[in-house]
């Protein structure tokens, strides 16, 4: 849908409020082709976990906004992320994920680049002169890259600010999620599923922390399954859940509050006893001593955005491509815990049950994605209300806090678009 | 050679089973099942359920879950519930043991999605049943759907695949 000033630099400073956003940030072609540039390509964002290629020669294949790129394991053991893009012709070198290679070798004229996207060799060099400089010509890698506990992120084009700055205080809920296994560490190796939706790929980081619309839209799960959650909100002797604005975009349902006041060890895990998990608890005993291992099993993990397209969903790993303004991709695999296979086994099939797209909940959030997609299309309201809880949230520890139900994450989320937006990327 | 008996009574079953997924006949389709079904839709051939996460990996308590959540009147998306119509090839019985039944078949389904997009979605693949006669009539102990897609970005599955 085009906006009249179409062509012109969009004024983003007016089309972002506090508490209300203009419905071309959802609709519009130049704002999404203007977010791929300052958001996707030159901001860091989440590419995969590197546990995904635990070996030299292991890759998988990504897109990060508009550019396809591969993450690599070198030889040094090295994460790279490097643009899918032969420097000869421009062709894709890595068609398809497969087999662990030694060398990536294009398939059209036969260039051959090393793991970290140098060019090592190309057929019938007598075709090009003596000074020919292969070391200017290797498949470009992304101009920042960083690891946080086996999560890789990158910035393709040069964010002007470190990973450590990007993530600000965020770190502690991915230390959340990894604490959880014995070891520290995480291994993603169950695959992904992939679901597509005829949505702007805001409404994925608006909905996963909205708390706002679970009665309803997930009215149907609510009904057929014993939900700990419901309990959870019930339960008026417990601390609430809240919303909790982490900053820089990033921000959280902290159910975990919930969870730690009510004390008892996996509500979080569909409440199973602990006598299920004798290996991991006493694993967990021996890596963290009796009452940390107790507090991380009433705790849990975290349900949290990373700015702009990672979501820690209890354990879910989820992150998102934009494909146009109208239309993303989701994917999920099971956050599978190092050195917790008790766990590991039932998270499989809690990912099963609550992402994807056969599963009890993510298809309701689909469908009324795609609806409110084609909502701002209709005229006479201008501008999304994102000012639910304005009146009512406070700071605790630096942090805005509301109630669960308040828009207070959202309004974090697009300060910090907003922010990435209006930021000279030519500096 | 080939019990066509046999053959008929199993493709006649396939077909009924077929048809309550399209008409979304949810209770109906419950029945089907035996007391130990498992309905699986995986990502691809060669999966193993318990190492790679799947589209659909029902057990019997998880298929009842599902018949209630559709059947809840509050499952947004199957509100209007997804016309849909399923061509079934002739069967192939790959298996048979005692009162048990391996039969495979390809199928093509055609799914409007009414719920929001109103797009035509084409489904493909390969069904294999696990049949059995139960107190002398045929159950439905498995059903497994590989999709030649299912690796890909697909839309919503919340319909009887
Ligand atoms: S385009 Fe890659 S070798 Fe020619
Ligand atoms: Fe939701």
């Amino acid at each position: 849908m085009n906006m009249p000033e179409q062509g012109l630099k969009r004024d983003y400073s007016h089309l972002i409020q506090e508490g209300k956003v203009h419905s071309s940030m959802y609709t519009s072609d130049q704002v999404f082709d203007d977010e791929m540039e300052a958001i996707f390509h030159h901001g860091w964002v989440f590419v995969g976990h590197d546990s995904e290629i635990p070996n030299t020669g292991d890759y998988v294949l990504r897109q990060l906004g508009k550019q396809p790129v591969i993450m690599t394991r070198d030889k040094d053991g090295g994460v790279n992320v490097i643009r899918n893009r032969c420097a000869h012709r421009a062709n894709m070198v890595c068609g398809y994920e497969g087999e662990n290679k030694k060398v990536l070798v294009c398939p059209y004229h036969g260039w051959v680049y090393d793991l970290k996207g140098a060019l090592i060799d190309v057929p019938h060099p007598d075709g090009y002169p003596d000074d020919f400089d292969k070391s200017q010509l290797g498949m470009v890698p992304a101009t920042q890259i960083g690891v946080y506990r086996g999560f890789v992120f990158a910035s393709l084009e040069g964010s002007g600010i470190t990973l450590a700055e990007h993530l600000g205080d965020a770190t502690a809920l991915i230390d959340r999620a990894v604490d959880l296994s014995p070891e520290g560490e995480l291994e993603l190796q169950a695959g992904w599923l992939q679901h597509r939706f005829k949505a702007n790929w805001k409404m994925l980081p608006e909905n996963d922390c909205d708390g706002y619309h679970v009665e309803t839209t997930h009215a149907s799960f609510m009904h057929a399954t014993d939900s700990q959650a419901m309990d959870l909100l019930a339960d008026t002797d417990a601390e609430p859940p809240v919303v909790r604005d982490w900053g820089n975009g990033h921000m959280e349902i902290d159910f975990n509050v919930a969870y730690r006041s009510r004390n008892i060890p996996f509500e979080w895990f569909g409440r199973v006893p602990a006598s299920k998990l004798p290996k991991y608890t006493a694993a967990m005993i021996k890596a963290y001593g009796e009452e940390r291992a107790h507090e991380l099993s009433v705790t849990g993990p975290p349900h949290a955005i990373i700015f702009p397209n990672l979501f820690l969903g209890e354990l879910n790993v989820v992150f998102y491509y934009p494909v146009s303004a109208n239309e993303c991709v989701q994917l999920y695999t099971p956050m599978s815990l190092k050195g917790a296979p008790e766990v590991n086994k039932r998270a499989i099939h809690q990912t099963e049950g609550a992402v994807g797209p056969a599963s009890f909940l993510i298809p309701e959030d689909v469908i009324i994605a795609e609806r409110n997609q084609s909502g701002l299309s209709a005229g006479g309201q201008e501008w999304v209300d994102l000012s639910r809880g304005m009146h009512r949230e406070y700071e605790e520890d630096g942090k805005i806090v509301s109630h669960m139900s308040d828009e207070t994450v959202n309004r974090g989320f697009w300060r910090r678009h907003r922010e990435e937006m209006l930021r000279d990327h030519s500096a | 050679m080939a019990n066509y008996e046999l053959i008929n009574e199993l493709t006649q079953f396939i077909l009924k089973e077929s048809r309550f997924c399209d008409q979304s006949l949810y209770s109906d389709w419950e029945s089907l099942w035996t007391d130990d079904g498992h309905y699986w839709v995986p990502r691809g051939p060669n999966m193993d359920p318990e190492k790679h996460v799947s589209h659909l990996n029902d057990n019997r308590m998880r298929i009842q879950t599902r018949i209630k959540a559709l059947n809840s009147g509050t499952r947004h998306s199957q509100l209007p519930v997804s016309p849909m119509s399923r061509v079934i090839s002739p069967i192939e019985l790959e298996a048979e043991e005692g009162d048990e039944y391996q039969v495979g078949v390809n199928f093509n389904l055609t799914e409007m999605a009414i719920q929001s997009t109103h797009d035509m979605h084409i489904w493909a693949g390969r069904i294999t049943y696990q049949l059995r006669r139960v107190e002398g009539e045929l159950k439905m102990a498995r059903k497994k759907v590989v999709l030649v897609n299912g690796n890909e970005p697909i839309p919503n599955i919340s319909f009887l695949i």
